[in-house]
């Protein structure tokens, strides 16, 4: 963990960043991959939720190459495969997430990101 | 169509029906209750398919076994005529090794009684032989009597065979789901906390989130993770955040550590089943989309210990929120420190629990579920609690299914998205606690009233609590 299922679900949250706040940028990662069983229905289920650019960008930060730049209309197994590799398989367990926007750093330790707010970042 | 009986637990008797009907739910096939008393040890249910009782077999922790039902009778004699008529229900069994066991429910066979009742079945005509160890049928008596205290030996003698309904069936199976919740005990679990609840109830809690295979299901108020393992034991993969990640991590800290909840999910052979463990605060979440959580299961904390919490300073205190990042002496940001934690306030569980449903109604895919724990002054408890929020309606069998504890209970709230469509991250903005209607809900202000012994509100004295009982969760 953190896989990029997820992180392809979270954005700079700090308040009144809202520009250039997706997606978070890894640095400093150590990259583990574990093989999880294969379940294409999810990946297919999944596919609408998820925002093909950041992934493919984050994929590509990461030295995953095997995503195409655009979303396949409909998606062969074989791409789904590469698909649940890059999703489920990747796991970040130590590193860094920043915000593009305003430079917020969101460390990963053991695989949990620390995603909490500093107090002059949560306004009210 | 087909009836079977089921030999169900008389614990927990308010989340009986609901989780069968949670169990129907999940794998879509239809369940009809039959019995007329829905409450005994055996519950009589119609399915349309065979296929069925395999999901309630896989599913049913309150079950501990299933039965073809064909016959049931007040009395043995009816039970045998009703048997006689039907030798065509044997003849698929008939060369086949078997055996009959007599059982009960409010009672207890002594003697030479069980013999008898297995020898009265003898115009059964069984020619495989009798096998008691693995016989290939299993025929089961079961007799079900009223609960009654019993004193002297006579009296005891005196309620052989006064049961209010004999069954006949051949048992399908044993229920596979009920053995689980000693195997994932929290006395025997690998990482645990001492609000962590127990495994039945995670699994209840688990049914009523339609969990399977290829589910997300998210708790945000995760602790130590209670309720995940039984979501990622059914198959779905699961989420957790929490405001304090050491609950999910455990004391233990540096490179190569476990993190406590994933040494307990490997221990159950669910690791691969946990999308994630994130440390934030609910109310100030980085998730950036809506529509894509199957159920948020959560048991909210409502401790007097360990109540709900927020980032945020309290209204009494003078200082407010900083505008600024704070400077340290050598230059640099506070917050950019690992040792860093923002300054915290609690979370009233009214507010929470509205927000809870409004972060539901955000996240959830349609039909996507919100189960959660709320506990409850029992004699203020009023339907008006809980929230009423566009697009999520509540699901209620009957009076609800409630854990009581006598002056409190905790009761377990199910509700559904029935919106279509994802809606607006919620703004976790305080409610006006006077402006609510023209009452406060029973869960109010709860772990304070639970200190006070649930005086009622207008008596301000508090009893000195003896304690021995907590008000923890999660
Ligand atoms: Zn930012």
């Amino acid at each position: 963990m953190v896989r990029l299922i997820t992180h392809n679900m979270l954005a700079c949250h700090v308040r009144n960043c809202n520009k250039d706040n997706f997606p978070l940028i890894f640095s400093e990662v150590e990259l583990v991959i574990r093989e999880t069983p294969e379940n294409l229905d999810f990946i297919r289920r999944f596919l609408p939720k998820l925002d093909w650019t950041a992934l493919v960008d984050t994929a590509r930060s990461l030295g995953d190459t095997t995503l195409p730049d655009e979303q396949p209309v409909e998606m062969t197994d074989d791409q789904l495969r590469a698909l649940h590799h890059v999703l489920m398989e990747m796991h970040v367990e130590e590193g860094n997430m920043t915000c593009r926007g305003c430079g917020h750093v969101y460390p990963i330790s053991n695989g949990i990101p620390n995603m909490l707010l500093a107090e002059h970042e949560v306004g009210r | 169509m087909p009836l079977y009986i089921l030999r169900v637990s008389l614990d927990h008797l308010t989340f009986r029906l609901p989780s069968l009907l949670s169990i129907s739910q999940t794998f879509d096939f239809p369940i009809r209750f039959v019995s007329e008393d829905k409450f005994r040890g055996i519950l009589v249910v119609e399915l349309a398919h065979k296929k069925d009782v395999q999901h309630l077999i896989d599913r049913g922790t309150l079950i501990m076994w299933i039965a073809e039902l064909y016959a049931q009778a007040e009395t043995y004699d009816d039970l045998h005529a009703q048997l006689r008529e039907r030798p065509d229900l044997f003849d698929e069994y008939r060369q086949r090794t078997f055996k009959i066991t007599p059982e009960a429910a409010n009672y207890h066979f002594i003697g030479s009684r069980p013999l008898e009742i297995v020898k009265s079945f003898a115009y059964l005509d069984m020619r495989g032989g009798v096998e008691l160890e693995n016989p290939e049928v299993d025929f089961v008596v079961f007799e079900d009597y009223d609960s009654e205290t019993i004193h002297t030996h006579e009296q005891r003698l005196a309620r052989d065979g006064r049961f209010r309904t004999v069954y006949f069936g051949r048992r399908i199976g044993f229920s596979r789901a009920r053995p689980l919740v000693k195997e994932q005990s929290v006395k025997t679990r690998a990482y645990y906390g001492n609000t962590s609840m127990e495994a039945e109830m995670g699994f209840l809690m688990a049914n009523q989130t339609l969990a399977r295979t290829g589910k997300i299901i998210y708790d945000p108020f995760a602790g130590t993770g209670s309720m995940l393992y039984a979501c990622a034991t059914f198959g779905a993969y699961v989420m957790g955040s929490d405001i304090d990640g050491r609950q999910m991590r455990g004391k233990s800290k540096g490179p190569d550590v476990t993190p406590g909840m994933l040494r307990a999910a490997a221990q159950y052979g669910v690791a691969d089943k946990f999308l994630d463990l994130l440390t934030f605060d609910v109310t100030r979440s980085p998730i950036r989309r809506g529509g894509w959580v199957d159920a948020i299961i959560t048991d909210p904390p409502y401790g007097v210990r360990a109540g709900a919490k927020r980032i945020g300073k309290k209204s009494t205190r003078k200082t407010p929120l900083r505008e600024d990042p704070y400077v340290l002496e050598d230059g640099t940001f506070a917050h950019t420190k690992s040792t860093y934690v923002p300054p915290f306030r609690p979370y009233e569980l009214v507010n929470l629990t509205l927000d809870l449903v409004l972060l539901a109604r955000y996240l959830l895919v349609p039909r996507g579920r919100l189960v959660f724990f709320l506990p409850t002054v029992t004699e203020e408890y009023d339907a008006i609690d809980i929230p009423v929020v566009e697009g999520m309606r509540e699901l209620k069998v009957g009076d609800g299914s409630v854990q009581d504890f006598g002056k409190w209970g905790r009761r377990l709230i199910t509700m559904e998205k029935t919106a279509e469509d994802d809606g607006e991250m919620p703004k976790f903005e305080d409610q006006d606690i006077n402006s609510l209607a023209d009452k406060l809900p029973a869960h109010h202000d709860f772990a304070r009233r639970y200190y006070e012994r649930f005086a009622p509100r207008n008596n301000s004295t508090p009893d000195v609590p003896t304690d021995g009982e907590s008000a923890g969760s999660s």
